[in-house]
């Protein structure tokens, strides 16, 4: 079941892509990538390694993370809903099947597709820098992420609130089998689908004199994406407000990050490359 | 202030201020100013009265469904009777090890695992417990009555325990130490087309997955479980764990099974009870899944473990949170040969058998297990060994199946014993008839129900949630198996915290809650309402339920409570109101 879920969404996100390639980046920039891919990637390397391990680094943290918020055992489900009372349950009260496809398709390809496509068209630029902060933006998230969901037990509103629809996976039970490899039920706060989505939106929107539709269609996708969070019941309204909150410090971070980095880059490979050359 | 005046002017020699004219005013200005003082401490120096505030800690939709929607129900009730409510949700462990272990908790709403017999009250409410940890007495509930009838159902039989257990029963609805809501019913997916027997034994326990008549061609049974705990611990005695599945019963024989309310023999050949003494013979030639012989000894250890997990090593006893109500009965174990012993009983011949309940464990493995558990740098808590805490993969005990494999929320796996007695062929019991049952983990109801009508699973090991049971469709290979319960969800008191100790204000909570109204609406008339926490078979006729509580009847009608008449209750039991706000001193 996970395997045809698994081909299923890459095939759906290359075509996608695919036609994102075509609409946005044109055939003058691919063609400039071909001359010039090898500096570029030796520009995006030492962040995609990093961004590599921290991802690794998640997938077995997870395990251990649910053990060591529950020894810390700070859970203020209770106060979440106190706050936000029942918006879910008013949300959902538009619920049409249409709806909830599209944000069942959303949720899932519409989410993936927004955090690689921009991956490919970054790539596509000569300048290196909207990549470089597109990566430390990802790595920043899925960082602050979890260490906010060790400190932060909190259920999503269908564990407070059954009677809340679990949408998508009462509709399109293959998913669960999808989510369930990644999502824990105690990490909703933040969103982190909200937060990930928020950081490409906001980039594409610093990128808009580049990519002038891709900006129309990103901030589209995520903002279709924070909503489908909480139509489907998954997470409350403040853990996207969290993750929009999370998504802006992380940009603002990437930035000032890969300004010192490439900085320092700069003034390394001055002093060992003609050392290097020298042996 | 009034002394320092008088030594400066006697040491400058003096304004005419004698010492004792000094000591005469000062004396005066004390006894004047400690009156007033003492006015002031009566006023000032009471405990405040505030609007009281508790919280409810109960399990997420993810662990149980119904519970959280009946916390949620008792929330509400509670506010509109001007209480301060909150609800904390736990996962399934954590749950257990808040109300269990640590009872840290002031109301819990949960699935009690009962007892089909009502001896399991001793465990559930004996004062003696209040202070150990585990499903013995974790509502901290003391009350002399209760356990001299508690002893006296445990030491008599026939008729004389029946009056015992009624008028018990009688005491425990009078004094609520928790409140029984409903009993909810059991029901399970399974194949027809690859098995027939479902109906021989109970699902919850071992005998449902013995015995099993498989289809020609069939080796394998495919159970799937929508708790992920038996994939990460398997240890018998570690509580947080625990719930009402079979699988430790498959891996660990007990000395008898129970079916239907009664013990067969099962590790055990026969036994006999005469005068506080129950004879034991053991069957020969029984080995454990390592190949080590299991014979009296292990019998005589497991029942000193399970009184004391140090095995009188520590300072004070370190009693295990599981069995302490079986194990307890037993006082003295002596061995008479390899095969026999003689357990010395506190028990009426019907209680006593409980006591062969309990798994029998290796002493090879567990004796090492007897010490306390260490955790580099952090300070333990007394009474914590390594017998409760490890998990226990992979598990060694004398059972049907042997462990197999397992990965941690995805599956456990068990092989057929080969050794086992069952499958001798002068024994007629129900026995391993597969080569192997797989446990798979899938975390919802619905799921677990695809999985069974897709043909991916024969039998759907945990209870089904009552909300996908109206949604089931009928199918010829696929079979819904209805079976008894003797669990109930119940309402806790933590009696350690005031005002839960007070019986006036549990049984004011009771009448608050609408039982008949929740069972129909929170578990869709698959439940049934309950005043007492026993089978139907036990209840006294003037506690069975007859459209109402018959001792706290719902304040309200249809769900909708009646605000008056709770504060009215409430009031009556000593408790005051502040305008909306029930106030109580803290």
């Amino acid at each position: 079941m996970l395997v045809q879920v698994l081909v299923q969404l890459a095939v759906v996100v290359t075509l996608m892509t695919l036609a994102g390639i075509a609409l946005f980046v044109g055939r003058y920039r691919l063609r400039e990538t071909r001359v010039e891919w090898k500096d570029r990637v030796r520009a995006a390397t030492p962040i995609t390694v990093v961004l590599a391990v921290v991802l690794l680094g998640n997938s077995v943290a997870r395990q251990i993370v649910p053990d060591l918020s529950w020894m810390i055992d700070w859970n203020p489900t209770w106060e979440i809903y106190d706050l936000e009372g029942q918006f879910i349950l008013w949300l959902q009260s538009f619920e049409t099947p249409v709806l909830t496809a599209y944000f069942s398709f959303i949720y899932i390809y519409g989410y993936v597709f927004l955090l690689v496509f921009p991956v490919v068209a970054y790539f596509a630029l000569s300048n290196t820098r909207p990549l470089r902060e597109l990566l430390t933006a990802y790595t920043l998230n899925y960082t602050l992420g979890l260490l906010l969901y060790i400190f932060v037990i909190a259920y999503g509103p269908r564990n407070l609130l059954p009677e809340v629809q679990a949408l998508m996976y009462d509709t399109y039970p293959q998913y669960q089998h999808l989510t369930r490899q990644v999502n824990r039920n105690t990490n909703v706060f933040p969103s982190l689908h909200t937060s990930l989505a928020a950081t490409v939106g906001i980039l594409a929107y610093r990128t808009r004199d580049v990519y002038p539709w891709w900006n129309l269609v990103a901030g589209v996708l995520a903002i279709s994406v924070a909503i489908s969070t909480i139509y489907l019941g998954i997470h409350w309204a403040i853990d996207v407000l969290a993750g929009i909150v999370l998504a802006y410090v992380c940009v603002e971070l990437s930035r000032v990050f890969v300004g010192r980095w490439s900085l320092s880059e700069r003034v390394a490979l001055q002093r060992w490359l003609p050392s290097i050359r020298r042996q | 202030m009034s002394k320092r005046e008088p030594v400066s002017n006697d040491t400058t020699g003096g304004r005419g201020y004698s010492r004792r004219a000094m000591l005469a005013g000062s004396a005066g200005l004390t006894v004047a100013t400690s009156g007033c003082v003492r006015q002031v401490r009566t006023v000032v120096n009471r405990d405040d009265v505030e609007q009281l505030s508790l919280t409810i800690t109960t399990l997420p939709a993810d662990g149980d469904r119904e519970s959280i929607q009946l916390a949620r129900e008792v929330a509400a009730v509670l506010e509109a009777a001007g209480i301060d409510v909150s609800i904390e949700m736990r996962s399934n462990e954590e749950f257990l090890r808040a109300v269990l272990i640590n009872h840290d908790f002031d109301l819990c709403v949960g699935q009690h695992p009962g007892g089909t017999d009502p001896d399991f009250l001793y465990e559930a409410l004996h004062s003696l417990y209040a202070d150990e940890s585990g499903w013995q007495n974790p509502f901290g509930f003391a009350n002399l009555r209760v356990d001299d009838l508690l002893e006296e159902q445990r030491r008599t039989d026939g008729d004389d325990r029946e009056a015992a257990v009624e008028e018990l029963l009688e005491e425990v609805v009078r004094e609520q130490p928790f409140v029984p809501i409903c009993v909810p019913e059991e029901h399970r997916m399974v194949r027809t087309d690859r098995f027939d027997g479902w109906e021989d034994g109970h699902p919850a326990t071992r005998l449902g997955y013995l015995g099993l008549e498989p289809s020609e061609g069939t080796d394998r049974l495919r159970a799937v479980h929508v708790d992920a705990r038996p994939s990460q611990n398997i240890n018998p005695l570690t509580a947080e764990y625990r719930d009402h599945d079979p699988f430790v019963d498959l891996l660990y024989d007990s000395l008898a099974t129970e079916r239907d309310g009664d013990l067969e023999p099962w590790l055990a050949e026969s036994w006999a009870y005469e005068d506080g003494v129950l004879e034991v013979q053991l069957r020969e030639g029984c080995r454990f899944h390592d190949d080590e012989p299991l014979d009296a000894d292990d019998v005589e250890f497991t029942y000193e473990l399970l009184r004391d997990t140090e095995l009188e090593e520590g300072e004070s006893p370190s009693p295990p949170p599981q069995y302490r109500g079986p194990a307890g009965i037993v006082e003295d174990v002596e061995r008479r040969d390899d095969h026999e012993l003689e357990l010395e009983v506190d028990a009426g011949e019907a209680v006593a058998e409980r006591a062969l309940t309990v798994p029998i464990l290796p002493e090879h493995i567990w004796d090492d297990r007897a010490t306390p558990a260490t955790v580099p740098g952090v300070r333990v808590a007394g009474g914590t060994t390594e017998a409760v805490t490890t998990d226990n993969v992979p598990p060694i005990g004398s059972g049907p199946f042997r462990f197999g494999s397992r990965t941690e929320r995805a599956h456990l796996t068990l092989e057929r014993y080969d050794d086992h007695f069952t499958l001798r062929n002068d024994v007629d019991l129900p026995g391993p008839t597969v080569g192997e049952l797989r446990i798979q983990i899938d975390p919802r109801s619905t799921s677990a129900i695809e999985l069974v009508s897709t043909d991916s699973a024969d039998v759907t090991s945990s209870i089904l949630e009552t909300y996908v049971l109206d949604d089931i469709e009928e199918a010829d290979d696929t079979a819904m198996l209805e079976s008894p319960s003797w669990t109930f969800y119940h309402l806790g008191f933590n009696a350690r915290r005031a005002p839960f100790g007070n019986p006036r204000f549990r049984r004011a909570v009771a009448g608050l809650i609408d039982k008949a109204w929740l069972a129909e609406d929170v578990f869709h008339g698959y439940a049934e309402p309950t005043a007492t926490p026993v089978a139907d078979e036990w209840t006294p006729d003037d506690l069975v339920w007859d459209g109402e509580d018959p001792v706290t009847p719902f304040l309200g009608g249809d769900g909708d409570l009646d605000v008056d008449a709770a504060r009215e209750a409430f009031e009556d039991a000593g408790f005051r109101y502040d305008g909306e706000t029930l106030r109580v001193r803290r």
